[in-house]
Order: structure tokens, then sequence, then C-alpha cells
């Protein structure tokens, strides 16, 4: 039998037509003295406003530097159950999907080994155990190692790598998100369990710019699907939604970031030498248009949200990359930015970071990337370009006056 | 140096620095750089201190190299 305490302040979060998390707590605190120790724990820190966690620290599985977060409770002697609540991520499968029976692994693993709370999935990506105690650990690593698990990033490491569902169940998709996440997260393993970086580094793949996993705003690499052909047109569907009240003109074409789409009342045209894939008109007048091969991606790099500058997405470094197995190209790059980032990057900052503190001129060089326009994120402020000695000695400006 | 040295010397390097000075693996990997033993062997000597337990990942703010038998006192320290 669990201790039972009150809680009329969670109670409160019971109430209105939402799910509540404090319902599904009682219900593991029914079972589970963790679970039980915890609720009273919240109420108490609801009712003096304070959280009397302690996070961080050491605990950990050999061999591994991420996966597991220590937190302590400072009250220990009131909330005996939860003295240890550690977390725990696991790398969850590329896609987020399961059979019930790997679910029910989960459940039963956490009710033996933990509090039995679980949070399907951490803004990671990860699976996301709650509260363990430290003794926990290792066996909770082999057991989850002998089902076919790992494992996930925490520190300063390689994050977890997590993507969109992509082509399993999306037909705008136009990479495969799901392998090239498989693929980076076995390819990069030491780098997601030992961390050796500056500070944490994300990677997140969607297959199409509609970009569902928000990897722009939330990952330090972006893996962006897009599309180099000319967008096909079908254009009695086009007339189709007009005629269904769809306001072409006002819905599409002003919106077009490119200003490439005209509408005559009949028939739609794209300049699709102006067009800056973003996607709106083909998710807007999905079936009526589409986006046609040769398909890759949009490599971005340096989100981040709470920078000194505020929140920032993520820039454009290669316009259009093949995404096709072993992906050796993204591999290489990121093994330069590493290198670099790890060189000269301070404690606790990320690689947007230093590139805004050392240029993209420079950043550029390292990765051996020539400048394109598609890098530019605002006109006449991104200079990448500066002459060396070396350069006028050529003089180049009499190629261009030719 | 050979490897079972170079392990020596990056334990002493972590044990001596203990309340001063916190290592990232960058910082070990540039100390011993500067001794003109080559990154790969360092982090390799590294890998293998961490896998045989003698050294461990710890986060504070950051991820950091320190002594295994850290963590014992460690667990003391946070329930005083």
């Amino acid at each position: 039998m669990t201790k039972k305490y009150d809680t009329p302040l969670l109670d409160e979060l019971e109430k209105g037509p939402f799910p509540s998390f404090v319902t599904e707590m009682k219900k593991a605190a029914a079972k589970n003295a963790m679970a039980a120790d915890e609720l009273g724990l919240l109420e108490k820190s609801f009712r003096d406003k304070v959280t009397y966690w302690k996070h961080g620290g050491i605990v950990g599985v050999r061999g591994y530097g991420g996966g597991v977060i220590g937190r302590y409770s400072e009250l220990a002697d009131e909330f005996p159950n939860v003295a240890h609540f550690h977390t725990v991520r696991v790398n969850q499968p590329a896609g987020l999907f399961y059979t019930s029976e790997t679910m029910r692994f989960f459940c039963d693993l956490w009710d033996k080994y933990g509090s039995g709370l679980t949070n399907f999935h951490g803004s990671t990506g990860d699976i996301i155990l709650l509260g363990t105690v430290t003794d926990n650990l290792e066996p909770l690593a082999t057991i989850l190692s002998m089902n076919g698990f790992d494992l996930g990033g925490s520190g300063s490491a390689m994050r977890t790598p997590s993507c969109c569902v992509g082509p399993a169940r999306c037909e705008w998709s136009m990479i495969d998100t799901l392998d090239i996440t498989y693929d980076l997260t076995q390819e990069f393993q030491d780098e997601l369990h030992r961390p050796a970086f500056p500070y944490k580094y994300k990677i997140k793949v969607v297959g199409c710019p509609i970009d569902c996993n928000a990897a722009i705003a939330r990952a330090d690499c972006s893996i962006i699907g897009t599309w180099k052909g000319p967008i096909e047109i079908d254009q009695d569907r086009v007339r189709d939604y007009a005629k269904k009240g769809m306001n072409i003109q006002e819905e599409i074409v002003n919106l077009c970031p490119g200003k490439c789409i005209t509408w005559d009342g009949n028939n739609l045209t794209i300049n699709n030498d102006d067009c800056r894939h973003c996607m709106h008109c083909i998710a807007k007048l999905a079936g009526a248009l589409k986006p046609t091969p040769p398909f890759g991606a949009t490599i971005l790099i340096g989100a981040k949200a709470p920078f000194v500058i505020g929140a920032t997405l993520s820039w454009v470094v290669v316009p259009f990359m093949e995404m096709k197995p072993p992906y050796q190209e993204i591999k290489d790059l990121h093994r330069k930015w590493w290198e670099w980032w790890s060189e000269y990057g301070k404690n606790r900052e990320r690689i947007g970071e230093l590139i805004l503190r050392r240029g993209m001129r420079e950043f550029l060089e390292i990765s051996e990337l020539e400048p394109a326009p598609e890098m530019v994120k605002e006109p006449r402020r991104d200079p990448f370009f500066f002459w060396k000695e070396g350069d006028l000695e050529g003089k180049p400006w009499e190629k261009w006056l030719k | 140096m050979d490897k079972e040295e170079l392990k020596k010397q990056i334990y002493k390097l972590i044990e001596e620095a203990q309340g001063k000075k916190k290592y990232k693996q960058m910082d070990v990997i540039k100390h011993f750089r500067a001794l003109g033993v080559s990154d790969a062997e360092t982090k390799e000597a590294i890998r293998e201190l961490i896998d045989g337990g003698q050294l461990i990942y710890t986060y504070m703010g950051g991820s950091y190299i320190e002594l295994a038998s850290k963590l014992e006192k460690f667990e003391k320290d946070i329930f005083k």
C-alpha cells in the first residue's frame, strides 16, 4: 500500500475538459511508492512555490556520458521514495513507431525499475523514463540493450537525432528521414554517448519545408527535404479550388515570398527560377501542385532558442544536397564542423553562437563550402567575402569586367 | 608516450585538478597535444579510462571528465 497525500492544489489541475497529468500520476501512485511520494512532493512545491529538486551531477551508466539526468530531492526525509529521482533518456525509434508489445515492455520495465511515470516523448524526441534510483541504472541499461534499445543523449554531446514520420506516412516527404536519422545515429555513437563538445548539438531531419518537427527552430543542424525540379501544376484542380471558394490571389499569389506566382482567374503560372521553396502554395493546393525530382535536402546550421540576441532560426549552408546512403557528404561536413567548434568553442557555447562570434566566412572556409546566394540571411549584412592579399594579386576584377 | 603511460598521466592530471579545475575532454586533448601526443591517442586513452571505470563523465552545466571515486562522495554529500 503506498502512502496517500492530500493534494488540493493538484486536484485543481484535474478539472476542465483536458487530459490531466495529475490523474495519470494518481493512477501510478496507487501502486508505486515513488509515484506516490512524487505526488506529495509536487503538492508541497505548489504550496510553497519552491522546487525541491537538485538537478545535474554525475550518475550514469559505465562508459556512457549521457542518457541519465541525475535528480535528487532536498526533502529526502519527508519523501524518502524520491530521494533519488533520476531521469533516463532512451533513444527513440526514428519516426516514433512502436508495436504494442514494445509499449508493454516499457511500461512493465518502468513499473519494476522506476516510478511508472513516463513521457512519450521529451522535446528532444527521446523516450523519457521519469524517476529511478542510482542502483537501478546499470541493470536498466543492460535490459534496454538486450531488447534492442540504447540510452539517448544528454550533456555536451550530440543529442539523439530525431525526425518527422517522413515517407512512412507522409506524401510530402522528399527524403527518407527515417533512414537518415537511423544512419546518423549509428554513425555518431561516440559523439552521442561520450560528451566531448563545448555544449549540446541537435540534429533534426524533416521531409519537406513544411517542417512539422520545427527543425529550423530547434536543431543546431536542420536537414530539410526539398526539390529541384519545376512545380507540376494540374490546372483543372487549381480551378476546382477556386470554384470551391479559395481566393487564389489572396491566399496563394500574394503570400508567395518569391513573388513568382501569377493567377489570371483561369490559369496559374509559376516562375520556378524565383521560387524560394517555402512550399506554401503546394501545401495549400494539395493535389493541384506537386514538387518534382531531383529530391534532396537543404542543410541549415545554428538554431537555438535563447541566444543573447534572441531566438534564432538556423541558417542555410548547403542549398541542395543529395541524400543518398551512406550520406557521406553530411557526415563529412559534421566532422569538420565539430572539429572547429571543439577547437574554438567556449564552454556552453552552441555552434550557432560560435558562427556569430567568429563569422560565417570562417565557418564556410572550414566547411570548404563556396558562398552561394541562398546563404544570404539578410541582404547587405552578410559579408561572407573578404579579400586577402593573395586574392588581389590575381586581379580577379579583370575577369568580372569582361 | 605509450598508451598505459598516457592513461596514467591523464588520470594524474584529473586527480591533481580536483577541486581546482574541471576538465572537458577537449581540454585534456589540448593539454597533451602541447606535449606532442596526437588527439586520437589521447581520445582513445580517455575512452579506455572511462570504460575501465577509473574516470566518469559528470554534468555540471556542461560535461566534464572526473574521477569515478567522486560519485560515492557526491551522493553522500547531497543528502547531508
